[in-house]
This record gives structure tokens, sequence and C-alpha cells, in this order.
């Protein structure tokens, strides 16, 4: 009887609580059969996002719910995308994962599933695009994404995944040109030691894979005495920064997040450490960080960035961070500009493919070629690099007058850099 | 050699830091017999309420350790009234006041969320960088003061607990709390100003923290593992004791990294715990910490 | 066993396995799945820190040992999937003996301090262990369009596999060693009660159950990384689940992870700023006022005398 009573209990809280979570849906069959366009009434193209709003990826999150919202704003403005002779506005359902892989999976799924969403646009952080992509893959959704720059994600061979972060070895590989080009004109030494030191993460790994094939094709030019990992969030570098110092090295690489980056090269100064060249991979030119530290301690840190503002002086980027600064207030960073710029891919591929047929929007983004804000000036989604964009890193150096002008590449650069550290003498 | 020298400082100082974290840990316990789980929850108050007040009024934070301590006080002493009491004392109520105490950190956490979003938060003053050259190494500011801090509160703590009424009612309810109620200590006033008192060394360290690291509202995790650690290896009524074990904790940690990856020397802390609660449950110098 | 006791289980089984031909709700039937996910990790959870009264604040290192084997193994060696979570159990379950068996001897929150311990080096290692975890990078399995679907059915049978052993384990003579040990294990020991090798089998059992659902979590998102599977949150849930439902019932953690399953995704959905705080709170209420969580609400709803230790 009281088995009984369980069971009937067990099986009601299911499916309250399945009614509960799930808003009302109309019936339509399982599966990704790809929709037929809704009824031309311009009704608005549904497309759906999570993003980390709160959790440990939380800070970035925000900043790409702005490159979205910017993105949607602006299109909206124009009434929306062409398709098929209509303009139709476009709709974003935004969803925090809590920076949770089963979390943006599920959301992702409710979103193809109940809110009934079009088309998919990425969260931010590799190992949440990597979850979240096999859910979009699996209803044969187009997933457009400018949150996972590490090759895995796109090593799956995904027919309906797309990338527009370029890979992170490219992001240590720019600083390593520029390494390059100072080590020619003897500014450093030759071999240059270099200690190369990242966050276990996926970003982390490909950073440091970047270093290790450079140095592997610049045979003689560089050794790397010290390749070691740290764990998120640590506190203490101080016998890690240590063996930094003993390994004597010349150039000192590290790809790490904000409040490691703050922590370590807060603990690095304090010890009075000095290298010939430092990075903190994506990290450097933050205003958080110059007043954390203070600006005579972020001096001459290099970073590597997907996009930066100093490249918008004509054209669409000078148009894109007009229009951000004019609705946010400030500059806009690389976040905002990869987030906006992959929600304008999507918008374009739509527009191209003249319809909201899922096979035939793939199609169109799988043969984009536009003009872009980012570096090159061009976008597209390659087959050979499993549909993730390649494009070229933009590195610039903090100067001690507070800014932070690109050095490489050359086409861009407002500035040849400083090296060796001028501060290391004294 | 110069080496060994850079890491032998650099583990006394992390010791201080480690040592002031497991106070508070170590002082409930032993009188309680609680475990907090909410103890790294305090840690992170603690370093937010300092983060505040610099923040927002510009209080430096070796002063503002006065009103933030006193706060953290106060609120032990309310969680313990409110709440720890109406635990079940002993066996029954260990397992409980673990779930209960965690509850309570998971809404702590939640709080700070709501207040000052998950973003990492730093510390700056002026003397944030400064650092003192000593035989070629050079010694943080921040750090001296933290473990100038540490062995205050450890000489605070020793003549409280073995010079003062208090203290010594406090020891005399860790030993034995049937007795005390018969020679008319008032063992309920001693629980709370115990929790209270743990709860305010955790806030006091973490306020400490806060001026060496950046965190955010997951800080804490780490910091109480390593105190229990810390707690476990000095065992309990030796002061003394928990500040040696911390000094353990820090030179193995730091001297790890002559033999490991640095990845790894992460996990070192705890694969020590889990050693010393299996092998030496007695701790290396109180007394037993398992009833 | 009476065929009065067995029907009204086998009944709600069937009716589960029958749902989804009602409903044509993917994302309903996917959440669904998970709760089964849910159900089962959270009894094999209970069965140590319920009946044998250990609580575990690191199960995930099971968890994720189990997982990340399964994956490899199909990775690798294209295994079929059930052998895979099988072999992933086994795996998990021995680690859980590894570590387990000289911790148990430690009794309340010493060993769940321990626990704790446990469960982050595990973490920290394999993320380090690149052969196993494919490092912070994860493993990604091969993604097959209609594997998800089909999934619900192995959870189903997972769940109520969990369920039945759950059950047995209670009712035995088994389960009647586990709740002396866990009231006295010195005692128990006296009058003949074999502990070591019991908390042994438990430890084991547990342990590989949890694995064979890290395999399934494996299968179920085609892929994991050591950060997320050997999360302490993670652990955390499962305590949360137990507390819920009712630690040490036969189904008390069942219903709670039911609970936790779809109630977080609905908090998520809607408040995600306040998911933490609720699921903090709710703990805190349940431990003051009903420490057998929902059980035991419903035992006092039923004036049953409640007979289970908490």
């Amino acid at each position: 009887m009281r088995t009984c009573k369980l069971s009937l209990l067990f099986c009601a809280v299911v499916l309250a609580a399945c009614k509960q979570s799930s808003p009302q849906a109309p019936e339509q069959p399982p599966g990704g059969a790809p929709a037929a366009a809704p009824a031309a009434t311009g009704e608005a193209i549904s497309i759906g996002a999570t993003l980390p709003l709160t959790g440990s990826e939380s800070r970035i999150g925000g900043f790409y719910k702005e490159g979205y919202e910017l993105a949607f704003e602006e299109w909206n403005k124009k009434g929306g995308i062409s398709v098929g002779g209509q303009k139709l506005p476009v709709k974003l359902t935004l969803l925090d994962d809590t920076s949770t892989q089963a979390t943006a999976a599920s959301l992702a799924d409710r979103l193809i599933n109940s809110d009934k969403v079009q088309f998919l646009l990425g969260t931010y952080a590799s190992h949440l695009v990597e979850a979240q992509s096999v859910v979009a893959e699996q209803n044969h959704v187009p997933y457009v994404q400018g949150g996972g720059g590490a090759v895995e994600i796109h090593k799956r061979g995904f027919k309906w995944l797309f990338g527009l972060l370029a890979p992170v070895q490219l992001l240590s590989g720019a600083i390593m040109e520029w390494v390059d080009a100072q080590q020619a004109a003897r500014k450093i030494p030759r071999p240059a030691k270099i200690a190369v030191v990242w966050e276990n993460t996926a970003h982390g790994k490909d950073f440091r894979a970047g270093v290790k094939d450079f140095s592997e094709q610049h045979k003689g030019g560089y050794w790397i005495m010290m390749d070691e990992s740290f764990e998120l969030n640590g506190k203490d570098f101080g016998a890690l920064l240590g063996k930094v110092k003993n390994s004597g090295a010349d150039v000192f690489l590290v790809d790490a997040h904000l409040p490691d980056y703050i922590t370590m090269q807060r603990q690095y100064v304090t010890l009075g450490l000095c290298h010939k060249i430092q990075s903190y991979g994506a990290r450097g030119s933050e205003k958080q960080a110059a007043d954390a530290l203070g600006p005579e301690h972020v001096r001459y840190i290099l970073s590597s960035v997907w996009w930066n503002a100093q490249l918008g002086t004509a054209g669409l980027t000078k148009d894109f961070a007009d229009e951000f600064k004019a609705r946010y207030g400030r500059s806009p960073e690389w976040y905002q500009a990869v987030s906006y710029e992959t929600a304008r891919a999507l918008f374009l591929a739509i527009e191209k493919a003249g319809s909201l047929d899922r096979d035939k929007v793939r199609e169109a983004l799988a043969s984009l070629n536009v003009d872009s804000i980012l570096p090159g000036g061009k976008l597209s989604f390659p087959a050979s690099s499993g549909q993730q964009a390649i494009y070229p890193f933009v590195v610039q150096q903090n100067q001690p007058d507070g800014t932070s002008p690109i050095v490489w590449p050359k086409e861009s650069a407002t500035s040849a850099g400083v090296a060796p550290n001028p501060d290391c003498s004294k | 050699m110069a080496q060994a020298l850079d890491l032998a400082v650099s583990a006394v100082l992390l010791a201080g830091l480690y040592a002031t974290m497991a106070y508070g840990l170590g002082l409930i316990y032993g009188v309680l017999r609680i475990v907090n789980l909410n103890h790294g929850g305090m840690i992170m108050a603690g370093a937010y309420a300092g983060w505040w007040l610099h923040s927002s009024y510009g209080v430096d934070p070796y002063l503002a350790l006065v009103p933030v301590t006193l706060a953290a006080f106060a609120a032990g002493w309310l969680m313990y009234r409110l709440l720890v009491r109406r635990l079940p004392r002993g066996a029954a109520g260990g397992v409980q006041s673990l779930l209960l105490l965690f509850g309570v950190w998971l809404v702590l956490r939640n709080a700070a969320y709501l207040l000052f979003t998950g973003n990492d938060q730093t510390v700056r003053t002026s003397y944030s960088t400064h650092a003192l050259p000593l035989m070629g190494a050079f010694l943080s500011v921040n750090r001296l003061l933290v473990f100038a801090g540490a062995l205050v509160t450890l000489l605070v703590l020793h003549i409280l607990l073995t010079r003062t009424y208090l203290g010594k009612a406090i020891r005399a309810v860790a030993q034995n709390p049937d007795s005390c109620t018969l020679v008319g200590i008032p063992v309920e006033r001693i629980y709370a100003l115990t929790f209270g008192l743990g709860t305010a060394l955790a806030a006091l360290a973490g306020l400490l923290g806060a001026t060496l690291f950046s965190f955010n509202p997951g800080f804490g995790s780490t910091e109480l593992l390593k105190s229990f650690v810390v707690v476990v290896l000095g065992g309990l009524g030796s002061v003394a004791g928990t500040a040696l074990a911390a000094l353990i904790l820090a030179a193995v940690e730091v001297f790890a990294i002559l033999v490991l990856p640095a990845y790894l020397t992460s996990a070192v802390g705890f694969v020590l715990l889990v050693l010393v609660l299996v092998l030496r449950p007695g701790g290396l110098f109180g007394q037993r910490v398992l009833a | 066993m009476k065929l009065k006791t067995l029907l009204p289980p086998a009944l709600v089984v069937a009716a589960l396995a029958l749902l989804p031909l009602l409903h044509r709700d993917v994302y309903v039937h996917n959440l669904i799945t998970l709760a089964f996910l849910g159900v089962a990790s959270a009894l094999a959870w209970n069965w140590l820190g319920g009946y044998l009264g250990q609580v575990s604040f690191g199960h995930a290192a099971m968890f994720g040992v189990g997982g990340f084997v399964a994956a490899r193994l199909e990775i690798a060696l294209g295994m079929p999937m059930v052998i895979a979570w099988l072999a992933g159990g086994l795996l998990a379950g021995l680690y859980a003996l590894l570590w387990g068996h000289p911790t148990l001897r430690l009794r309340g929150p010493y060993f769940s301090i321990a626990t704790i311990g446990v469960g982050e080096a595990t973490r920290l290692f394999c993320t380090w262990w690149d052969w196993l975890t494919g490092g912070s990078s994860g493993l990604s399995l091969p993604v097959e369009p209609e594997l998800k679907y089909r999934l619900y059915w192995y959870g189903l049978a997972l769940a109520a596999v969990a369920l039945a052993a759950s059950w047995l384990l209670r009712r035995s003579s088994l389960g009647l060693s586990l709740l002396a040990i866990k009231s006295d294990v010195d005692a128990a020991s006296d009058v003949g009660v074999g502990s070591v090798r019991l908390q042994d089998l438990v430890l084991f059992l547990s342990g590989a159950m949890m694995g064979i659902c890290g395999g399934f979590y494996a299968s179920y998102f085609s892929y994991i990384e050591p950060g997320d599977m050997f999360g302490f949150d993670r652990s955390i849930s499962w305590v949360l689940m137990g507390a819920i439902g009712g630690i040490g019932t036969i189904a008390g953690p069942a219903l709670g992870a039911v609970i936790f399953v779809l109630l977080r995704q609905y908090l998520i959905a809607s408040y995600p700023q306040l998911y933490l705080g609720f699921f903090g709170a709710l703990l805190v209420l349940v431990i003051l006022f009903e420490p057998l969580g929902l059980t035991g609400l419903w035992l006092r709803a039923t004036r049953r005398p409640i007979l289970e230790e908490p």
C-alpha cells in the first residue's frame, strides 16, 4: 500500500514538475525536421542563445550580451532581414547558462525543442560551446558561435557548427611572430629562452601549443626553458614565479584569466622580476588591471586579441566602433566585436539564403565570404578548418603613456613596440 | 641555493596566512565539535567587507580589520543562537551541522553574487606592490603584514585562552561540557561566544587574503580545505600546533614544485589531508581529532 | 517478494516507458532522461551516505572516473556503449575501494572532510592526466542523432535497477547489518557483523553505480571535460538531493533527485541569480525542521512513526 502511494506520488511529481519546467509549446513533430518558412506575415525570426551571465565566466558573458544586443538592435532599426522580398525583424531569446556545460546543453535543447527558435548563436567559453554545439548538430540547427577558440570544437566534422573565433594557437603564434621580428632586429638574444606558463584550460593548452609549434618551426631560435600549467584562481604563485626566475628566461609568456593575471603580476612585480618580453596572452591592456596593479606595473606587456578598436579607422569597423560608443558610452573590446560579428554573420547568411529554411541557411553559412570588421577584413568559414574562421590576431603593447597601440601585424601596426623592456635594466 | 631561500621565505609567509585561516575552524571544532562548513563563506564575506569599505569609503584594509571582525563576531553569534543551537549535539548532529552550515554558505555566496556580481575584485592600496629587499629576495609588504597579523592573532588567542577567565572557561567546555554546567559555567553562552569568535577569525583571514589576491564569490572553498588540512595536522588544543601545521602545509606545497609539475602542486594539500586523516588522525601535536 | 509490493513500481516503470508515445515534447523527454540519471546517481550516493551513514562530498570522483573510462573505451576501442558503461563502473567501484577502504575507519564529519579532499585531488590529477581525460580539453564522443532520444529508456532502466537495488539492500539482512553499523560500528562488530567486508561492498556498489552514471552522462552529452565531471558542485548536488528527499530512506533521494533536476532547470531559466541561495535556504530549512526531508514530511502527514534514524 505504501509503495503504491509512493509510486503514484512519484509520477505525479514528475509530471507536474515537467509541466512547470517547459512553457506551453504548440504540438510539433520531434527531432530537427527542417522547418518551412513561416507564413509571410512579418513574423519575427526567432534566434536563441545562452550566455554565462552568472558564474565564473559572467564578466565576459556580459560583454558578449552587449555585442549580440547591438547587432539585433541595429538590424531591427533597419526593419530586419530581407527574406523572400519581405523584411522580417529578428528576436533574440537569451538565457543564462550559469557557466556550466550541462545547463548550456539543456537550455539549447529547450530553445530548440520548446521555444522553437529557428537558429542558435553560441555561448562563451570553449567547453560550453563544445557541449552546446552537440545539441545543435543533433537537431540540425545552424549554430554560429564566437565564444570558443579551441580547435577541438571544430575537429568533430560537424556540419551545422560555424566558429568565428580564430584558433588560440594563432594567438600565441602572433605574439611569437612579433618576438621573432625583435630577434631578427637583434633586440633579444638568439637563441632566446622562453618560459611559458599557462592556465590549465582548453584555452591555455592551445596557447602553449602555439608557442611550442612556433619554436619547433624556428629551430635554433628558441629554447623553451620552462613549460608549466597552473590551476585557475590560484592564490599563491610564489613558487611558480620562483621557478620562472630560476629558468633564466628572456621571454615570459603567460595565458591567464584576468584575476590570475592581476594576482600573478602583482606577485611578479613584488618579487622584483622583470623580463625582456612579457605577455599575458589575451590579457594585458585591461583598464581593470591597470587600476588594480598601478599603470607603472603593466608597462610593455604584450597582449594578443581577436580584434582591437584601433582597427576602426574606416569602413565597417569604424561604423561598428562608433555605433557601440554611441550605445554604451565606451570603446568596444574584442568580446563585443566578435559577438556582434557572430550575430551579423548569421543575419547575412539568412539574407543570402533568402529563406528561413535551416538547410539553406546552413549552405549559405558554409559558402559565406563577406567583408568583416575582423582583422584581415574578410570572414568565411573554410571547410578545411572545420568551419572555423582563420584570420590574423592583433598584438598590442602597453606603453608608458597609458595607450596600448597595435604592434603586429605590420599592416595594422601603429607602433613598432619596445623590446627589451627598458624597466628591467633599472 | 638562492632558489631554496626564495621558496623558504615564500613558505613562511604563506604559512602565516594559512594559520590565520585555520584558527577559527579549529576553535569551533575543538569546543563545539562542529565542523563549520560555512568557514569558507565567512572568509569570503570578510574579503568582500574589507573590499567594500576600501572601494566605497577609502578605508585602509588593515584599519578595516576592527569593524569587520566585530561585525563577523556578531554575525557568528547570531548564527549560533538562531541556527546551530537547534542541532542535536554529538554524533547525530555531526552530519546535520555539516549540511546546515553548508546551506548557509550557499546562501552567502548567492548574496555576494547579487550584491557584487561574480566579477573578480582586488584591493589596491598605495603599498600593494611594495617590497622589502632581504638577502637578495624581495618580501612583499602585504605578505609581511599578513604574517604579522597571524603572529599577533596567535599571541592574542594564546593569551585569551590561557590567561583569562573566558579562555579557561572555553577550554573547560571543550574538555567536558557536562562538568562545566555542574560548576556553574554557562555552557550555552560559551558556545555562542566561541562560534562568534571562530567566525570572526575566519572573516579576519578573508580580509587579509583580500589584500593579497583577487577574489570572487567562489573564494573560500580552497581556503576551507587548506584550513582542514592545518586543523587535522595540528590536532586540537594547541594554537602553536596549528601554526606549526600551517608551516608544514605551506612548506610541502611550495617545495613540491621542485619535484612535481606546477599544476599538481595544488593537489598536494588535499592528498596530505587524506593521508593525515588516515594515518595520523591525532594530528602531529595535539589531542586526538576524532572523539 | 510479494506480487503486491512489486506491482505498483512495475506499473510506474511501464507507464514511464510508454509516456513518450503520448507526448511529442522532445525537451521534456530529454529532461526526464536527466531526471532518471539523477535518480540513479542519488540512490547510489545514498547507499554510502544514507545506509552506511557516511556522507560523501566527493562522489564526483567516481562519476568522473566512470565517465572518462567509458568514453575512452568507446573512442579508442569502439566498445559498445553499455559495455563501456559497465567497464567504467567497475573501475570507478575499484577506485572507490582504493581510497574508501582506509578512510571508512573515520567516523562522521571526518570521513566527509576526507571525501572533499579525495574529490578535489582526483579532479586536479585527472585534469592533468591527459591520457585518460584529454586534459582540460575533455573528450568528445561521436554524435549519433537518435541516441539521445533512445537514452530515455536506458535511463529508465538504470533508475529502476538502482531503485530495486536500494530496496533489496535495505530490506535484506545486509541492510539490517548496515543499520547496525551506522548506529554503532563497534557494537556491530562485537556481535559478529562483518563490518569491514560489508562496508567495502557498499562502497564498491556505490562507486560502481556512480561510475555507470558517469558513462551514461558521457553518452548523453557526447562531450565531457574534467572540470565539469569532477566538480565540487556536482558532488554537492547529490548531498542536496539526498537531503531534500530524505537521507537514508529507500526512495527519498530518488524523489529529491527528480525535484532537484526539474526545479533547477526551472530556476535557472527564470531566476538564475537566485538558484544557489534557494537550495542553500532549502537545505537549512530541511535540516532545522525536517531532517528526513520530503520523506519525513510524508511520514508525518500519514502519521506513521519515523523508524529511520536521521
